[in-house]
């Protein structure tokens, strides 16, 4: 049993101590966490306009070709690989300029996201009562004050568990940044991996961060869906 | 009654009003033309499928009528030239289901419209509201959410929220057709005392003993037509057309 312990020692001191290997997960986090809170409000903001545009269209037959961008756009990106979108942005669409490799890496999981989070959201408002609409309007509310003071505030709260899913999904997609050589978590782990010669410690530590971060996650969108439940009796 | 009606302006005018729906083979609305006067208390009766809540919502384009003009204090708002949300301002609705805002309280229910299209400040406007529930007997619901209601509460705060738009006409869709019957009454009441502040009326229902006391005029609808329109005296007491002897034999 103690020479368990001794060796499991030695290999933390490997792994994490020495050289202060620690810097690589620390690091990494921070990259992974920059990356899913900034493509988070993209894939947000992108995802409510796109299931808006979508939804009033459903409803009164305008916006034809505004809807037409939007599905080819739902179509792409939910019908190819993250990683190759990534890689294309990064090699194809910015190859020519300078740019920073967390603004690319924001905007691929950004728009990766947006197209998920547009159809959560239209659902969302989809399932709100139609006499909801009509009650809005009948006051004289446009059609866009209405959607934003009436109906999106309740398909918010109706959708949240499914965008926290989703935020999730995000979390743990960009854990493939290092094919555009950023050091996110994942890299960090397994930049260890190839100093040490170590799998199973650097993996089964950043393992346990995002487990841990995702709990955490969980913990917060509970709460936020308890306190908008306060309507509900 | 009529006669003093008679020389009030006319308040909404409608010209040979049609509306079909997609896929459906028969017009809901087949050519109906009528006149609404200021203070005037019109009720709206027929057969279910006789295009009674059509009609009503078609005097605000909750539906679009597939042809005819509506004239509103003057304006053709089937005129896609004119805003149609300015004139829905003016033109008060109180639905079926209610159809309060579940994620405000009831207060908030009532400024919002108030305060975002009228520019009342948030005083203002929760002063009116607040006087108003008062009238209403719910001045301590105040901070409750709808789903913390009644059914007869909820459809007296939703005529409410109407009246906070300072309305001229108050349209109203089978308003206690979906209350239980202990609930009609609170709500008749609200209606019964709008109608005697001389609020102008166009009423959908079902509630044959309160039309009779409280319209000035009664409009029978039969498959998408006018087909009858009398003071409640003439029109229960001495029905012309067939269509109208036997409906009320059915339901009295």
């Amino acid at each position: 049993m103690s020479d368990w312990l001794k060796e499991f020692a030695n290999r933390f001191y490997l792994n994490f101590i020495k050289d202060e290997r620690w810097h690589y997960i620390t690091r990494g986090l921070r990259t992974t966490a920059l990356i899913t809170v900034f493509a988070l409000i993209l894939g947000v903001a992108l995802g409510f306009i796109v299931a808006i545009i979508r939804s009033a269209h459903d409803k009164t037959g305008k916006l034809k070709i505004a809807n037409f961008i939007c599905r080819v756009y739902l179509t792409v990106i939910r019908g190819t690989p993250v990683v190759v979108q990534l890689l294309i942005i990064y090699y194809g669409i910015f190859a020519s300029v300078a740019i920073e490799k967390m603004i690319v890496a924001v905007i691929a999981f950004g728009v990766n996201s947006g197209a998920y989070v547009a159809e959560i959201v239209r659902s969302g408002i989809m399932s709100i009562d139609k006499g909801q609409l009509e009650a809005g309007r009948s006051l004289g509310f446009s059609y866009a004050q209405t959607m934003i003071y009436i109906i999106i505030p309740q398909a918010f709260k109706n959708v949240l568990p499914a965008l926290g899913n989703e935020l999730i999904v995000l979390l743990k997609e960009t854990s493939v940044s290092g094919y555009i050589a950023m050091e996110d978590l994942t890299k960090g782990g397994d930049i260890i991996r190839s100093r040490t010669f170590d799998a199973m410690m650097p993996l089964l530590a950043v393992a346990a961060i995002y487990l841990t971060v995702v709990i955490l996650l969980e913990f917060l969108v509970g709460r936020l869906e308890r306190r908008l439940r306060n309507s509900d009796h | 009654m009529t006669t003093n009606v008679a020389d009030e302006k006319v308040l909404i005018s409608v010209n040979g009003l049609k509306k079909k729906f997609d896929g459906m083979e028969n017009h809901a609305l087949n050519g109906v033309s009528t006149e609404i006067r200021q203070g005037e208390v019109v009720f709206v009766v027929g057969p279910s499928g006789s295009g009674k809540s059509t009609f009503l919502r078609c005097l605000n384009l909750l539906e679009e009528p597939t042809d005819g003009t509506i004239l509103f204090e003057g304006v053709d708002i089937t005129d896609k030239k004119n805003d149609i949300n300015l004139h829905r301002r003016k033109i008060g609705m109180v639905f079926q289901q209610f159809n309060l805002f579940p994620h405000m309280t009831v207060m908030r229910n009532l400024t919002i419209a108030p305060m975002k299209l009228l520019g009342l400040s948030k005083e203002e406007a929760e002063k009116n509201a607040s006087e108003l529930l008062e009238r209403v007997g719910l001045a301590n619901r105040a901070d409750a959410y709808p789903n913390q209601l009644s059914g007869g509460q909820k459809q007296r705060i939703a005529i409410v929220r109407a009246l906070c738009m300072k309305p001229d006409v108050m349209l109203f869709d089978e308003p206690t057709s979906a209350l239980d019957p202990e609930m009609v009454g609170e709500v008749l009441n609200v209606m019964r005392e709008l109608a005697e502040d001389n609020m102008t009326m166009v009423v959908v229902t079902h509630e044959m003993a309160f039309a009779k006391e409280v319209a000035t005029r009664i409009l029978f609808m039969a498959d998408g037509q006018i087909v009858e329109e009398n003071p409640p005296e003439e029109f229960f007491n001495n029905p012309k057309s067939d269509r109208l002897k036997s409906f009320l034999s059915k339901i009295i």
